[in-house]
């Protein structure tokens, strides 16, 4: 890892969608066994996964992981806390107005 | 949970919503599209790995026990109960809120459930492991109830943000404990005391999905008596001085905001017919109350300078939105003048004495509103 520079991988990884009454979820999991650390970027490649109402899907697709440089780490790391609030549920979005 | 509806990274909603909304929609009726836009976390692994739950097997295996007989199975079924919604008939203004509503509760559900499965995919720790699938899978299903809600509404919620690029931040898992227990119990005091008013005055019921918000919010509470138990396995979570600075920030802050945040829906209230302050503070008594099940010290709600603090808070956080709108030099001002007021009231409503509590021996509780 460089303390400014980032490194990217490609990895295989399966995204299951599932849009259904009894479940609506999205998950990506690295076939590899890849981790994602603070700071990583992470972009599954190819077309939107559209799976439409009643239905799941799993594909196996590449990912480009943008490992954070040291320096990135160490920032997300000290600073993601702050955005604690993003944990915590309202009922309601920001918006002061809608 | 909270999590943005708008995408950050490298699209606007504008142009997602042009370049999905055909493409995902396959139900002729939705006029609408929301991308579901969750936030990507990561924790300390390792230090979640190494929890040690022997302090409090017994209860532990009880609770973890009942998550997996999963009373609520047959619960998030549509049936005879599920009247029909005049959406054409609805006040615009109500509509928009209560769209808003499901949206975030929706987004919350999700955003929960990627989070807790990532906690379970990446721990070797069983116990914690088995607790945070069952916990992914009740959020799943609770986003799926809310989803057919909106389906029903006419708007379609889309799922392509998978292949948009996310950044991961990071939350010590004390973080993620204070923040998730709060939440879970603070939804938990929210879907119970609307359930128990409608009860009471079913002609406000506009909606079906209430009906169903008692067995929803227990799940809400065995969730957060998990995270109740996990902050029991290291005392010094909940006993450290910095640590109770913590707590009491974290209940000044999602108090406040709960405040600003549902004031801010008068629509959505008034059509249950619901006073917002009285409310919002029945909420923070039936919390804080639960909360003495682990949190040492609890926010005097009663105290005089408290509701004067959340309408100082308020009616900053209303300034800081206009002058946002205004734009220019004027407004850039006006939102900075905004923002320091809110921060001052923040820091009165902080600064309220706490009243300082002796969690019981024995940390589990049953949801009795």
């Amino acid at each position: 890892m460089g303390l400014i520079t980032k490194v990217k991988e490609q990895v295989p990884c399966t995204v299951e969608v599932s849009h259904r009454f009894e479940s609506l979820h999205a998950h990506v999991r690295f076939n590899n066994g890849a981790v994602v650390h603070p700071g990583d970027e992470v972009l599954v490649h190819g077309a939107p996964v559209m799976a439409a109402y009643g239905e799941v899907i799993v594909e196996d697709r590449t990912a480009t992981i943008t490992r954070a440089s040291w320096l990135e780490r160490q920032w997300t790391r000290l600073t993601g806390d702050l955005e604690f609030m993003e944990l915590c549920e309202f009922s309601f979005s920001e918006e002061v107005t809608l | 949970m909270n999590a943005h509806n708008q995408p950050k990274h490298d699209t606007t909603h504008g142009e997602l919503h042009a370049e999905m909304a055909e493409a995902f929609d396959t139900t002729a009726m939705a006029t609408e599209t929301t991308l579901l836009n969750p936030r990507f976390y990561t924790t300390d692994f390792d230090e979640m790995d190494r929890i040690d739950v022997t302090p409090v097997r017994a209860e532990w295996d009880k609770l973890l026990q009942q998550m997996k007989s999963d009373p609520n199975k047959g619960h998030f079924k549509k049936n005879a109960d599920w009247d029909d919604v005049d959406w054409q008939g609805m006040d615009p203004a109500l509509r928009a809120e209560f769209i808003d509503f499901l949206v975030s509760s929706c987004t919350a559900e999700f955003s929960g459930c990627v989070l807790y499965k990532e906690m379970k995919r990446r721990g070797t720790n069983a116990d914690i492991c088995e607790l945070f699938s069952y916990m992914s899978r009740d959020e799943a299903r609770h986003a799926g109830f809310i989803n057919d809600a909106l389906r029903e509404a006419g708007v379609a919620v889309n799922l392509g943000f998978l292949t948009k690029a996310k950044k991961y931040t990071y939350f010590r898992p004390k973080f993620i404990y204070y923040a998730t227990y709060l939440s879970e119990k603070i939804g938990y005091a929210r879907y119970i005391t609307i359930y128990r008013h409608l009860e009471a005055h079913p002609e406000h019921r506009f909606h079906p999905i209430f009906k169903w918000f008692r067995e929803w919010c227990n799940d809400e509470f065995s969730h957060g008596e998990a995270f109740a138990l996990l902050m029991r396995t290291d005392p010094k979570l909940t006993q450290s001085f910095a640590n109770k600075l913590w707590i009491r920030f974290f209940l000044t802050a999602v108090y406040s905001t709960m405040w600003v945040r549902d004031h801010a829906r008068v629509d959505f209230h008034n059509a249950l017919g619901v006073d917002i302050d009285w409310y919002d503070q029945e909420v923070y008594r039936k919390t804080s109350t639960i909360a003495r099940q682990v949190f040492p010290v609890e926010l005097d709600i009663d105290h005089p300078r408290w509701i004067p603090g959340l309408r100082r808070m308020d009616a900053a956080m209303r300034d800081m939105d206009k002058a946002k709108r205004q734009g220019g030099i004027a407004g850039w001002i006006n939102h900075k003048t905004a923002s320091a007021r809110a921060a001052l009231a923040f820091a009165g409503l902080y600064l309220i004495p706490v009243k300082h509590m002796t969690p019981p021996a024995n940390v589990r509780l049953e949801p009795s509103y």
